[in-house]
């Protein structure tokens, strides 16, 4: 197997909680444990009322693409064997947005508004990137 | 404390690609040239804004040590371009509480030498933990700050019905004055045809939807409007500032609410803090005769005319139509060419340019009886100059 050589999330102690629940192929986002609201990206303190009581919770997977591109120029050589390849942010039903890509796809299906669920893409034995397919 | 602030020395580099000089020497040329603009001697520059800093651009120490300056007050941004109007906005604080008399705001880049640094391996600013604040998001391959732009004018698109056809005005108009203007580096013609055969960088940006990437230096003098009546040049009053917004409604590359990162997807129309420089200016926006931005991307232009209320949401891939934008429209944008034709110095090539339309000295891309014009950006920064 050839070694991984696209670039890897970075991982803090904001953000850790997010990649190992995805290397357990769970997508969990920080929820407030005062005001219940989720956000993204991960931080150490609710962006609505400033509680530090952070929670990790299963999210449904479900979203909507709430944006897209196709890149076609590989600014990093990784991805030079990609081009055009898709990015989309996605609108997670629980209300953050998340930038991802969009996989197991059909012509049509890279748009706007267009349902999607997570899957989980294991690219090298400790790291596990949540993609999208479109659901429904 | 009451702004009271004015430009009244420009000078610059020759602009271009692949330069063989350093920034410095770069910046040594604009630097003398402002000098004998302004009618200042070296001692009398107390203060240095600086805003793209090492390794894009230069750090303070580094020009105060190689001009031979010994200033009291220096304000350096990192190597954002986009802090073109906070280190403008900075110099005139500066002078204004009197931590200096004369500030030099030296923009010095050589991009095509640090080019392995823009969007790549290299580019420090997308390996934030939490995304860079382009959007950037490189295990996903978002690697560039075009994707952050990209994704805002395809959310756009998608809102409002925009089409490639309506942004295509936005490089097409800017060209049309870069090629009026002498020290543009691109001046081939570009039409609709040329535009759209382009290739795709991030969809729907294509080629010349993108900033260029430049060599250059511009540098800008600022003093308090007591000071500047004695000296050489006709100064060019800062009548009225707004700064940079910030928050999880703003987004550098979108207006607020079109909902892009965790923006809500609330158009408001224009809000009255997002007028408050033509305010402070006792101006109503209507007295603009021309608006400067940072096109760092096209959408960029559409944006910023959103921002301030020019159109309303969703209206501004319309308004750019029929030469509207252009020279002798209604309101033009970026008489010099701007980042996507003129050059890329961080934005103060525009800058300089606004100097020289108050002036009255802009040449052939001079927009008749300049009086009031405006430094505005999607993200909120703006800069009422007056003539």
């Amino acid at each position: 197997m050839s070694e991984y050589e696209k670039p890897l999330p970075r991982m803090g102690p904001d953000s850790q909680p997010f990649w190992d629940a995805a290397r357990a192929h769970r997508l969990q986002l920080p929820h407030c444990g005062d005001c219940g609201k989720p956000h993204l990206p991960a931080a150490p303190i609710c962006p609505f009322c400033l509680s530090t009581k952070i929670e990790w919770r299963d999210a449904s997977g479900q979203g909507t693409i709430s944006s897209w591109t196709r890149v076609h120029k590989a600014w990093f050589p990784a991805f030079a064997g990609d081009v055009p390849y898709n990015v989309i942010q996605v609108e997670l039903d629980e209300g953050p947005r998340f930038t991802s890509n969009l996989v197991q796809h059909k012509e049509g299906d890279l748009r706007v508004g267009r349902r999607v669920e997570v899957v989980f893409d294991d690219v090298t034995p400790e790291v596990t990137l949540p993609r999208f397919r479109p659901s429904e | 404390m009451k702004v009271d602030a004015a430009i009244v020395g420009i000078g610059s580099s020759v602009f271009g690609r692949g330069l063989p000089q350093s920034q410095l020497a770069l910046a040594a040329v604009a630097f003398k040239e402002a000098l004998e603009d302004s009618g200042l001697s070296r001692d009398q520059v107390d203060g240095l804004a600086i805003n793209l800093g090492w390794p894009l651009g230069l750090d303070y120490d580094r020009v105060a040590e190689a001009f031979g300056l010994d200033v009291r007050y220096v304000n350096q941004t990192w190597l954002h371009g986009r802090f073109t109007g906070l280190s403008l906005q900075n110099a005139a604080l500066a002078v204004s509480a009197g931590l200096a008399d004369v500030v030099a705001c030296v923009a010095a880049v050589s991009f095509t030498r640090q080019r392995h640094m823009l969007a790549g391996p290299g580019d420090m600013e997308g390996t934030r933990e939490e995304g860079g604040s382009h959007g950037e998001s490189p295990p996903f391959g978002m690697t560039s700050p075009a994707g952050g732009s990209a994704m805002a004018m395809q959310r756009y698109m998608a809102l409002y019905g925009a089409t490639s056809e309506q942004l295509a005005a936005v490089p097409i108009a800017l060209r049309k004055h870069a090629r009026l203007n002498p020290r543009a580096v691109m001046t081939q013609p570009m039409d609709l045809k040329t535009y759209m055969a382009a290739r795709p960088i991030a969809e729907p940006l294509r080629l010349f939807d993108c900033s260029i990437i430049t060599d250059g230096a511009v540098v800008a003098f600022v003093t308090t409007s007591e000071r500047a009546r004695d000296l050489r040049q006709k100064p060019v009053r800062i009548a009225g500032m707004h700064g940079i917004c910030s928050g999880r409604e703003e987004f550098m590359n979108a207006p607020r609410g079109l909902g892009i990162n965790q923006q809500t997807t609330r158009r408001d129309p224009v809000r009255e803090t997002d007028l408050s420089a033509f305010r402070t200016a006792g101006i109503d926006r209507s007295d603009i005769d021309g608006l400067y931005t940072y096109d760092s991307f096209s959408p960029a232009v559409l944006f910023a005319l959103e921002r301030f209320g020019y159109c309303g949401p969703g209206e501004a891939a319309e308004f750019v139509q029929d030469g509207r934008i252009e020279l002798g429209g209604e309101l033009p944008v970026n008489t010099n060419g701007g980042l996507l034709s003129e050059a890329h110095i961080g934005g103060w090539n525009s800058i300089a340019e606004i100097v020289r339309q108050l002036r009255g000295t802009a040449g052939s891309t001079q927009i008749p009886d300049a009086r009031w014009l405006q430094w505005g950006t999607v993200r909120g920064d703006a800069v009422v100059f007056g003539a």
